[in-house]
């Protein structure tokens, strides 16, 4: 999958502006990255990425590049 | 999983009971958390209101009035109700078994066994196979699964991620030895790595100086060491992935079409977990009944709860084939798929009675 999809599904699942998240950005810093984004995180990486999520996974992403280097 | 199969039971009668005490959760916490973050919560949760039982009334009383009125409704001889259970998280002394408690004041015959069972939302279905195995391998006619939970007596009030989403309530549910064939079956599942996800660590014995000041834990709530955590992440992680895997598996196993059903009572955990469970089991949406608008996450009861607030009123003969599911603590989920009779689905009581007898004595 391409970045920029990547992106603009994570913006979508975080209720993000278009454009409005970029790869090297902390994701402490993120105001929208709160527990019910967290909720549509493992939904979008289960329903686009055919992949599992786990909470111990999701406490080792730093950066927006971990979540995306991890959708593969 | 583990499958079970029982063709001689019958479900009799379902009765449910909640607190009088109706708190709506804009009005009780719009000022506390601020009106945006009621709203959001009650969009995902679908929890607009739920009731709260008083200081002295316990799941117990919940479940002892249900039991009554699903006595008497339909004419038992309680001599020959065998069987008390009661489910429950929330029980009434660390001991006896509060089932001892309820066979004394429903006026239980000695011949008769009772014992409580620990488990919270998966604690219905749970029930329904103990006690169709109870009832197969005894020589009484009648069962009672009792269950309840007073969870917002050990909930946090600064806990944002769950002071707003239980409802207190009770339950009874009554067996019979069938006359005519009945088809319960059942399929079950636990992970206890995961015994940490919901839990109240202190009041057991495993940590029996925990701290009774409230303190922030690591996700910002503030609770004691005597009082509910739920990691919401990772229960919601846990119920997506395998819940519907279980419900799928059951359904391809039984051969059964999923317009089989009239009704899918999923436990009433909130809302947008129920609709990815829906989703990802392929349910159809209109044979979904949901009471947790109204009574909040009722825990062990949501399922029987459920099944009064759709059927209770219906008044004339009709049976209903239902799939009910069970998740949470432990964690554990299971299935329990039945046969009632849409009249013997008693409509939901109010009440504040309490069992006064109960108090401490030092006599």
């Amino acid at each position: 999958m391409e970045e920029s999809k990547k992106l603009a599904l994570l913006e979508e699942a975080f209720e993000m502006e278009e454009g409005e998240l970029k790869a090297d950005m902390e994701l402490d810093g993120i105001d929208d990255y709160n527990s019910m984004a967290k909720l549509a995180l493992i939904v979008m990486m289960n329903d686009e990425c055919g992949k599992q999520l786990t909470n111990e996974q999701i406490k080792g992403f730093n950066k927006v590049q971990d979540i995306l280097d991890y959708m593969g | 999983m583990i499958r079970s199969a029982f063709e001689n039971i019958r479900i009799a009668g379902i009765a449910a009971a909640v607190p009088k005490n109706r708190e709506i959760l804009s009005e009780r916490y719009n000022d506390l958390f601020g009106e945006e973050s009621v709203r959001a919560f009650s969009k995902t949760t679908g929890v607009l209101e739920r009731r709260v039982a008083k200081e002295e009334q316990t799941a117990s009383d919940l479940a002892y009035v249900s039991a009554k009125h699903v006595i008497r409704e339909n004419s038992v001889d309680k001599e020959k109700i065998g069987i008390c259970i009661f489910i429950s998280q929330t029980p009434d002394y660390r001991f006896p078994s509060t089932a001892c408690v309820l066979h004394r004041r429903l006026e239980l015959p000695k011949d008769c066994i009772a014992f409580d069972v620990n488990l919270g939302c998966s604690g219905y279905v749970y029930g329904i196979q103990i006690i169709s195995s109870l009832l197969q391998s005894t020589n009484c006619r009648y069962g009672l699964l009792l269950a309840g939970d007073t969870l917002n007596k050990v909930i946090s009030p600064q806990d944002k991620s769950s002071c707003m989403l239980f409802g207190d309530s009770g339950c009874a549910t009554l067996f019979e030895k069938a006359d005519r064939p009945t088809a319960i079956a059942t399929a079950y599942r636990t992970d206890g790595r995961g015994f940490q996800a919901i839990i109240t660590p202190s009041g057991g014995y495993r940590n029996p100086n925990g701290s009774h000041e409230r303190v922030k834990w690591a996700d910002g709530n503030e609770r004691s060491d005597y009082e509910l955590y739920m990691n919401g992440v990772e229960v919601f992680s846990f119920t997506i992935s395998e819940v519907p895997a279980m419900i799928n598996e059951f359904m391809e196993d039984s051969r059964i079409g999923r317009d089989s059903f009239d009704a899918y009572v999923l436990h009433q955990a909130n809302c947008y977990i129920l609709n990815q469970v829906a989703k990802r089991s392929r349910l159809p949406k209109d044979k979904l009944p949901i009471s947790m608008d109204r009574y909040g996450n009722t825990s062990v009861t949501s399922i029987p709860l459920t099944l009064c607030d759709r059927y209770g009123a219906l008044n004339e003969d009709g049976e209903k084939r239902i799939l009910s599911c069970g998740f949470g603590v432990g964690l554990s989920w299971g299935i329990a798929a039945f046969t009632v009779n849409q009249k013997e689905i008693l409509p939901i009581v109010e009440t504040d009675d309490f069992f006064k007898e109960g108090a401490v004595s030092h006599d």
